[in-house]
């Protein structure tokens, strides 16, 4: 039988060409609208969006505010650093806030830096007494602020 | 988001085809306009491979990408390789007409089809990517990071390249978006997404230019087709990471080592060495596919051995010359290995069937992937009897490989979980390369096997 299968005629051959073209053919039927749909939605979303939500990306499902991210942009020089200190969950964070903010924020504000020491703190809920002389520039809902040290 | 930021983008991707154009005249000869257009997609890939690979061996060197050294690299490459192309006595491209082959009305009709279905698809990613806003969370823990250093710092950056995660991948994905930077005017997240659909535009077109000569149409575009639209494929076309790249420069050296079997044209080679040197700087798991395309190809030109080793261990020689200076970089700051810590050793035999049975459940779930490995296996089986038998060994020991090295992932790195969920084990992800391999490859297995009826009736 595998002898007679293996010097199957042209026909047979082709059949197998045939039946591969077929399927995929039919799976495309079925893919290319979904993927055309899917693609159209995202571009719909996508443009439905303010130049805010874009720029902020994932940092809406990061932080309560985007404000904060607007403000600390805006207020943290280029070449300053800056450092993110985490207190206790509020009742309007994310599930994201507490464990991905400061990631976030170091990838976000670059140029700025990172630093323990830097000059500007980026504060969720955090205990301010642990930054005498620092002065609070923005304040937010839900313990957001940002200091800036002496 | 800006009109300014679009041409800005457009302008840097042109600037990568011609130069690729420019080195595949070099090492080919593009003696009709009709190859210049068919090949576009290569050069482009071309192009952006070399970008990557002459820019990640400046930053190691301590040369800082800016606006000026971007343009003059650019420039001085292209007409570098004009001027290797004028002195290897290259003739201009004439003409517009492909003599190698004399369409028929339904080859046309079936060409015109794939294209405009294609364009509709692209079109529609274009508007996706034009105002997509950075989501991925490798995009900004650590790919988009890197490419931040390099624009505003200049070069690899010790603290953002050392302490972010993954500090040993490499930097090929950050310099292409630190230029599209550039070229933007600034660090514009949101558009910069346009880069990811020139890629995806550029790697469509290089494997249906690669495939246009030697396989009809009716063959080549539902594969091409529909692997752009299975699920998987399509939602991460537009994701500002490292995987499509390293993918589509794998495959389609993949398919010039395939050809290059066939006819045994050097410039093929020469264009797949450019290829997986910048595979191999895209991703780590890009060394472990060129190792692997390179030991298949070196194995399936034994009959030729003679004049067929020594050039492929010159790519290898290439691709090694590529890779090291990034490792040495790396390690001399610091920075651990790419390997698993224990690699092939204390893993238990339980784990390695658990690692194969994930391997084998995410290749053939069709909600990923619809039925493209399905198709591929059964041309690669009827090629092997009566396609071309060495070219389908070659695509089947190939697949065989990158499967089993994917398996090898989840066995050797002993932190991830036995799971198909993609922020916890990469497999889904490093399946990708096998099913975008089995896309492009199936049509050539097939066409041989169609041809092979139609010799034996002559």
């Amino acid at each position: 039988m595998l002898q007679r299968w293996f010097s199957a005629g042209i026909a047979t051959r082709r059949l197998v060409v045939v039946f591969c073209v077929a399927v995929s053919v039919v799976a495309l039927v079925v893919r290319y609208p979904a993927a055309l749909r899917d693609a159209n939605d995202t571009a719909r979303e996508n443009a439905a969006l303010d130049f805010v939500d874009r720029a902020v990306g994932a940092g809406n499902s990061v932080f309560p505010d985007q404000q904060l991210l607007v403000e600390a942009r805006g207020l943290i020089p280029a070449d300053a650093s800056f450092t993110v200190a985490i207190g206790e969950p509020q009742p309007g964070w994310t599930p994201l806030t507490a464990t991905s903010a400061e990631p976030f924020l170091r990838s976000f504000l670059l140029p700025r830096r990172l630093e323990p020491e830097g000059g500007w703190v980026v504060c969720l809920a955090c205990d301010r007494a642990a930054y005498p002389g620092a002065a609070a520039v923005w304040e937010g809902d839900d313990g957001l602020s940002i200091l800036q040290r002496e | 988001m800006t009109v300014r930021a679009i041409l800005g983008i457009v302008a840097l991707n042109g600037a990568y085809a011609l130069l690729g154009v420019a080195l595949l005249w070099a090492i080919r000869g593009l003696p009709r306009w009709s190859d210049v257009l068919r090949l576009a997609g290569l050069a482009y890939l071309l192009g952006v491979a070399a970008f990557g690979v002459v820019w990640t061996q400046l930053l190691v060197v301590g040369v800082p990408l800016r606006w000026l050294g971007l343009v003059l690299s650019l420039v001085l490459g292209t007409a570098a390789a004009v001027g290797a192309g004028v002195l290897l006595g290259r003739p201009r491209p004439r003409g517009y007409g492909d003599p190698a082959r004399h369409a028929s009305g339904a080859a046309v009709l079936g060409t015109a089809t794939g294209v405009a279905l294609t364009g509709l698809f692209l079109e529609v990613l274009f508007r996706a990517a034009r105002l997509q806003g950075l989501q991925a969370y490798d995009a900004w823990a650590f790919w988009v990071p890197k490419a931040k250093a390099i624009y505003f710092f200049g070069g690899l950056d010790h603290q953002v390249f050392t302490t972010f995660a993954n500090p040993n991948y490499p930097p090929v994905v950050p310099i292409l978006d630190a230029a599209a930077f550039h070229a933007m005017g600034s660090a514009d997240v949101t558009t910069f997404h346009l880069q990811y659909w020139f890629l995806v535009v550029g790697a469509t077109a290089a494997i249906a230019g690669c495939l246009y000569r030697h396989v009809p149409a009716w063959l080549l575009w539902p594969s091409l087709l529909l692997v752009l639209t299975v699920p998987r494929v399509a939602s991460g076309l537009l994701v500002p990471q490292a995987d499509v790249l390293v993918d589509v420069l794998f495959v389609v050296a993949a398919l010039l080592l395939a050809l290059w079997l066939r006819d045994g044209r050097a410039w093929r080679l020469a264009a797949a060495a450019i290829l997986l040197a910048g595979a191999s700087l895209t991703k780590r798991e890009g060394l472990l596919f060129a190792a692997a395309a390179l030991l298949v190809a070196l194995v399936a030109s034994y009959g030729r051995h003679r004049v067929a080793w020594p050039r492929l261990v010159a790519v290898a020689a290439v691709i090694a010359a590529a890779a090291v200076p990034w490792r040495l970089w790396y390690r001399s700051n610091g920075i651990g290995g790419e390997g698993p810590s224990a690699a092939g050793a204390g893993g238990s035999l339980d784990r390695m069937l658990d690692a194969l049975r994930l391997s084998f459940d995410v290749l053939f779930d069709t909600t990923l992937w619809s039925v493209v490995p399905v198709v591929a296996l059964v041309a690669v089986g009827a090629a092997l009897v009566w396609g071309d038998r060495r070219m389908a060994a070659y695509v089947a020991v190939l697949l065989g490989l990158v499967f089993l090295g994917g398996a090898w992932v989840t066995y050797a790195f002993r932190e991830l979980p036995i799971t198909a969920q993609e922020s916890a084990n990469p497999i889904v992800r490093y399946t990708g390369a096998f099913v975008l391999l089995s896309a492009a490859a199936t049509p050539l297995l097939l066409a041989s096997v169609w041809r092979s009826g139609a010799e034996e009736r002559r």
